[in-house]
């Protein structure tokens, strides 16, 4: 650390931090979507001048990695870049995730040079696409996804809007006034970290922050290479599947080649063998094939190391053009690229990072945005009829066990890893015609193991008056999360309709379904893979799952094997240990539990 | 003669204020006594009486008023101590206090999946089910209720939490299971959500309502013990308990809802400040901090009006529980003396969040810890003197901090000092990043307003976090020790009424709305009335509501333009004012959009005649200092005057380095800084924010 000062890097690192914080905190406070403001699905960040991602403090980890192709678009395509610009970006051919993403982009200038850009990105409500979701799985192209798009268009001019690209938007989205108010509350997260990074710079001098930057590079590189130093050399080629759907009746398997080579302290991640692009919304993008391993690879090792560019030195990221899970050639569509296969990435990257090596890694995670997650619209008659269209977060399926700690409940899904916020049962009756009958947590849908992956839940909703459309996009149907060194499998993820006669009918995994008034829609959502041995799990945390109703009795014998004393008041349960360890005796000589 | 008393019952200690007909204060600080508040009471008002030569229940018999504060709720809480308490909650949404809002402070972070303040095995579902209009969708079921209520009863619980969904619209049914209860169990507390906070959003008023049940068993004993002990000792006077509100009541108020008793004590500190603030400042905007063993508080006080938030974490944020009650907004920062300082794989210098708390303490303490932390790099730097600490009670291992901070120094290739200045700096950047977030999530900028800061240790890292902050003024209470007991010296009478009602500015309800309003002060002033026998110097009522533009999901609580809001005028001035306090908040507004109006609320104030505030007596001798040496970051050891704040008269200036000792705290004054003694007898500091200190280098 010649030179540079200790103390300043870490003085200036927690400030730019803290200034993405402030962005964060000004767009959710501000956001007028439910997708942005009560689900949180929305990340800041910072990039230097010349693009690369230097800080991105808790953002969604998908949107936020590869942040640094979106400003490299801006500075390609525009060569007079001046003070007051914003821009509005949402291309995924040019770095986005995908089209419903919108990102503002607002250079920040120090003296007359572009020293960094400060990026929102939030995912909109509804983004133009010919149906009203912003996920369209079975678009064949481009064109019949529809989405209007923006390659780094300027929005702003010396502080000022640009009105035409303001009336497109409010001519083709279908909620203007929420997709204005949402971009008005992202230029303003934006123009925050602009006045905040040009204050610092100002206080500290330039030199002094462009110094700075190199430093805190450097120093990430550092700790990611001291992590891959401690792991041992290693090679595995691990194999996944998401569901079948439509153009795809086998599944789509996902195939990533990972290499550890501790002396060089790099990781390889190798997407290069996967099949080719599908007529079918469920590509990736580039950024999100590559930031979905890195999620994967990030949950595998030390949380604490910092996450920008210095870090991704040390990581080599293979991608091949034309691939579902590399580069995508045009016009195939991307529009569902932030979440199935990018899921189906980022599980089995952590997947077998936790198989080839002990004590990394994690079990899947469960995946996907199924019905407890639905873009859902119709017409509102309380409102004159005007017509409503946003995403429910409803439901909440379970994350996946680590060599130490259980799954994390509230996950959300494998590209949120927990951030997002979850509706109020109530918020959504007030917003939206909407009925939620059911919510609770569904008993025995956990993949067990020595740690346990979280239990899902079981959602029912519907429309009150009117009928409601509702389009999702299943995983973990067929193919469930899964577990790692002796842990189980989470249970499946089922959709399902509920009809007035209280019988249930089966739901295609991934559908654009109409819900009468007096119908219902339901999921059964997964649970998180389990981590080593259940029947090697401390009785009393097995216990607690019970009272808990995360798990039954039956399973509790079965799988853990732990037996409870027959004799006890209410409320209460207590251990049989005799017969507990004469159970896990029995079981393990038939081969264990899980 | 009739004194003022009160009372701040910490963890550790327990403050006592006595003030007099004159405005004098006397402070008294004792060992909290936790099987008894009242022996930790009466010691500390025994030394506060030293000074006025009165035993402590000659202080009592001449009372007129006792304002009592306590953490007692909020330990019970945090230590899993309160009452085993039922949930009773609409069938089908069993996990509401599990599932919480979701949200997760990192992505990646390794962090438990925190547990529900009520489990599972004590949760019941209530067969019933409103809908968000209020109409009823599925009628209630009462055996659905019996079965509950003789379930609960057997599983030896001692409380009942009652939140069904969409209550607050139409609470029937809630009612209806309250009289149940009674029926069935009259001895059973029970809390019904939509008499304790109605609001919208089922997890927010679920975990109200969990919180407060669980608290009434356990308050209402220690409320009454507290009363009949101050009786016994011969107190007539009104006892009033601080609220979390930053007002206080009286104790049957407190039994009633004694979730309003969380961070109580904290509450009071912003209320001091902005007394202070006003007197010595000429000042209505401040940052009010102050700072625990532990953490490190942070209130904001903007137009001479404290903050308020809805977003009380007991355990954190997203993943403890939400008290969802409005409350005077004081973040805790983990950060204290303890904070231990330590090299990340990467070699870089960190502080925190780990710390040596109390026990063991840091090194220097001599009790075991050896992990260098804040305090021990302030011994070492020359800032607090080993045979001064905490008025020479605790003798200070100086040798122990020094080898502490070898473990930091060797590896930076730094002296010790320079290493002990380094966690220094860093020690206060954390604090500067979480104040920075804290107040621009208000829209204000913390360079235009001043600091008052409070707690033993604040004196010691304040000059640098202000610099950092951009802070010119810093206000340093000479009873920076008991900051929140002398805020609940100048404390209203303070309770709000509130009902909600939706209607929308552009098809809105002006005969719904003025009935709410008409309800909601008829409630107010027979609150008001109720108070008379104490006396109130000045009674006044507001009304406000929580709104937001269409759409939006958090509300802003926006006092009403008018007392009425007739149709047409009232709506578009309600707007107006909306726009207005949306721009301050968020930094803009939206022309032209109507808003969506949520909860109609009266809030009713009753003062009562606090003590006047009393200039600094001039001391017999005058200004005695002593010189020493002290090091600074850039500079190194330099002389520095040392000086006991006892001997200093009103308007004496001092020129940084310096430092000033208080019994209860001690001031670091940096060089280029200015320490001023003010008329009230308080320290002003004056930063010279132009070079952050993290660029002052050798």
């Amino acid at each position: 650390m010649a030179g540079f000062d200790p103390v300043l890097l870490s003085v200036l690192a927690n400030r730019l931090e803290s200034i993405v914080r402030e962005m964060e905190n000004t767009l959710l406070r501000t956001g007028r979507s439910g997708v942005l403001n009560m689900a949180r699905d929305f990340s800041c960040a910072i990039i230097t001048g010349d693009n690369r991602l230097i800080a991105s403090a808790e953002g969604l980890p998908i949107h936020v990695i590869g942040m640094e192709y979106l400003a490299e678009a801006m500075t390609e395509l525009h060569d007079d870049i001046a003070p007051g610009d914003a821009f509005l970006h949402n291309d995924p051919y040019m770095g986005n995730t995908h089209p419903a993403d919108h990102v503002i982009l607002v250079p920040v200038f120090i003296g007359g040079k572009h020293v960094f850009t400060a990026a929102a990105k939030a995912h909109h409500a509804d983004c133009g696409n010919s149906q009203p979701t912003t996920y369209m799985p079975y678009a064949r192209d481009v064109y019949e996804e529809g989405s209007l798009i923006f390659p780094a268009v300027r929005v702003h001019r010396d502080y000022e809007e640009v009105g035409d690209i303001i009336r497109m938007c409010r001519r083709r989205i279908r909620v203007p006034d929420q997709w204005y108010g949402d971009f008005l509350a992202q230029v303003g997260s934006a123009r925050i970290g602009e006045a905040r990074l040009a204050e610092l710079t100002e206080r500290y001098g330039v030199d002094t922050i462009l110094e700075f930057i190199e430093e805190w590079f450097d120093y990430s590189e550092r700790r990611m290479q001291h992590v891959l130093q401690q792991m041992p050399a290693g090679t595995i080629v691990a194999e996944g599947r998401h569901d079948p759907f439509g153009p795809a009746p086998d599944g789509i398997p996902v195939t990533i080649k990972v290499t550890v080579e501790p002396e060089e302290g790099m990781i390889e991640l190798d997407l290069t063998d996967n099949i080719d692009n599908l007529p079918a919304g469920l590509n990736e993008s580039r950024t999100c094939a590559m930031a979905s391993v890195m999620i994967g690879l990030f949950n595998s090792i030390d949380p604490d190391i910092p996450h920008n560019d210095g870090t991704f030195r040390r990581i080599k990221i293979k991608l091949r053009e034309g691939s579902i899970a590399g580069i995508p050639t045009f016009p195939h569509s991307c529009s569902v690229a932030t979440t199935n296969v990018a899921e189906r990435l980022v599980v089995t990257t952590q997947r077998a990072i936790a198989d080839e090596w002990d004590g990394y890694g994690l079990a899947e995670g469960s995946c996907a945005i199924g019905p407890g997650f639905a873009v859902v619209s119709g017409n509102d008659r309380r409102r004159d009829g005007n017509p409503y269209v946003n995403q429910k977060f409803l439901g909440s399926q379970g994350g996946p066990a680590g060599a130490e700690l259980d799954g994390w409940l509230t996950f959300g899904n494998s590209v949120t890893n927990g951030l997002m916020f979850r509706d109020s049962v109530e918020i959504d009756e007030q917003k939206y015609p909407v009925r939620i009958t059911e919510l609770r947590i569904r008993e025995d849908s956990e993949g067990a193991g020595r740690r346990r992956g979280a239990p899902g839940t079981r959602v029912t909703y519907g429309p009150k008056w009117d009928t409601m459309t509702a389009a999702y996009c299943t995983d973990n149907h067929f193919f469930p999360p899964k577990g790692t060194r002796g842990g189980g499998d989470g249970a499946s993820s089922i959709p399902f309709k509920l009809l007035p006669d209280g019988s249930e009918e089966p739901l295609e995994p991934i559908a654009q379904v109409d819900l009468a008034p007096g119908e219902l829609l339901g999921q059964l959502l997964s649970g998180g893979g389990g981590y080593g041995d259940p029947l090697e799990r401390e009785p009393e945390l097995v216990r607690d799952d019970v009272l808990a109703q995360f798990v039954s009795e039956e399973r509790a014998r079965d799988v853990y094997g732990v037996v409870f004393a027959q004799d006890r008041p209410a409320g209460e349960l207590v251990v049989d240990e005799q017969a507990t360890s004469a159970r896990r005796k029995e079981l393990r000589a038939q081969g264990g539990g899980a | 003669m009739a004194y003022r008393i009160s009372v701040d019952t910490g963890g550790t200690f327990t403050d006592v204020v006595v003030a007099t007909d004159a405005g004098a204060l006397h402070i008294g600080k004792a060992l909290t006594s936790h099987e008894r508040a009242f022996t930790g009471i009466e010691e500390g008002l025994a030394r506060a009486g030293d000074g006025l030569g009165l035993t402590a229940r000659e202080l009592l018999a001449d009372a007129d008023v006792l304002t009592y504060g306590t953490t007692r709720a909020t330990n019970a809480i945090v230590e899993e101590k309160t009452a085993r308490t039922a949930f009773f909650t609409t069938a089908g949404f069993p996990d509401i206090l599990l599932l919480r809002e979701g949200g997760k402070p990192d992505p990646f972070a390794h962090i438990p999946f925190p547990r529900p303040y009520i489990p599972r095995q004590l949760t019941w579902e209530i067969k019933e089910r409103m809908d968000s209009e209020g109409d009823v969708y599925r009628p209630l079921d009462e055996e659905s209720v019996l079965a509950a209520i003789a379930a609960a009863g057997e599983s030896g619980c001692e409380a009942i939490a009652v939140c069904l969904l969409w209550a607050t619209v139409n609470p029937a049914h809630e009612l209806r299971v309250g009289e149940l209860i009674t029926e069935e169990l009259p001895e059973m507390p029970f809390t019904l959500a939509h008499r304790l906070n109605p609001v919208v959003r089922e997890y927010r008023r679920a975990s109200s309502t969990a919180i407060d049940a669980s608290l009434k068993p356990l308050m209402q004993d220690y409320i009454e013990q507290l009363d009949d002990d101050l009786v016994a000792a011969g107190f007539g006077g009104h006892l009033l308990l601080a609220t979390s509100y930053g007002g206080s009541w009286r104790p049957d108020a407190m039994v009633e809802k004694p979730i309003y008793s969380v961070g109580s004590g904290p509450s009071m500190a912003p209320v001091a400040a902005v007394t202070y603030a006003e007197a010595d400042l000429q000042s209505s905007d401040v940052i009010v901090c102050d700072t625990g063993g532990t953490t490190f508080d942070v209130g904001l006080i903007s137009g001479g009006e404290i903050n308020f938030t809805a977003e009380t974490w007991l355990g954190g944020r997203w993943i403890g529980h939400i008290t969802g009650l409005r409350s005077v907004d004081v973040k805790s920062i983990g950060a204290g003396g303890g904070s231990i300082a330590w090299l990340d794989p990467g070699g870089l210098l960190r502080v925190g969040p780990k710390s040596a708390g109390a026990d063991p303490g840091p090194a220097c303490y001599g009790l075991g810890g050896n992990a260098p932390t804040v305090t021990d790099a302030a011994v070492v730097l020359g800032y607090l003197e080993p045979e001064h600490f905490l008025g020479g009670r605790l003798a200070l291992d100086v040798e122990a901090a020094r080898t502490a901070l070898e473990q930091i120094a060797g590896p930076l290739d730094m002296s010790i000092e320079e290493a002990a200045s380094a966690a220094f700096v860093v020690a206060a950047e954390n604090i500067v990043a979480a104040i920075r977030e804290i107040t621009i999530a208000q829209g204000i900028d913390p360079r235009e307003i001043a600091i008052v800061a409070g707690g033993g240790a604040s004196g010691l890292t304040i000059d640098p976090i202000a610099r950092e902050l951009g802070c010119r003024h810093v206000l340093v209470p000479s009873t920076a020790g008991a900051l929140s007991a002398c805020g609940a010296m100048y404390s209203d009478i303070v309770s709000e009424f509130s009902s909600t009602h939706y209607t929308e500015t552009r098809d809105f309800d002006a005969d719904g709305v003025n009935g709410v309003l008409s309800a909601l002060e008829e409630q107010a002033d027979a609150w008001l009335e109720e108070l008379s026998d104490l006396g109130p110097t000045a009674t006044s009522t507001e009304l406000l509501v929580e709104a937001r533009y269409r759409s939006q999901v958090w509300e802003l609580p926006i006092v009403l333009p008018h007392r009425r809001l007739e149709a047409g005028s009232g709506p578009r001035d309600l707007e107006e004012v909306f726009h207005d306090e949306h721009e301050r908040v968020f930094a803009f507004r939206e022309e032209g959009q109507y808003l969506e109006c949520l909860v109609w609320k009266c809030r009713a104030r009753a003062a009562l005649s606090s003590p006047p505030l009393e200039g600094r007596a001039s001391p017999e001798h005058g200004g005695e200092s002593e010189s020493s040496r002290a090091y600074f970051r850039g500079r190194g050891f330099v002389a520095v005057t040392r000086h006991d704040g006892a001997t200093l008269r009103a308007g004496t200036e001092i020129a940084g380095p310096a430092i000033v000792r208080e019994p209860t705290t001690t001031v670091v004054v940096l060089p280029g800084s200015t320490l001023r003694v003010t008329a009230l007898g308080n320290y002003l500091l004056e930063v010279d924010t132009t070079v952050p200190t993290a660029m002052e280098t050798s």
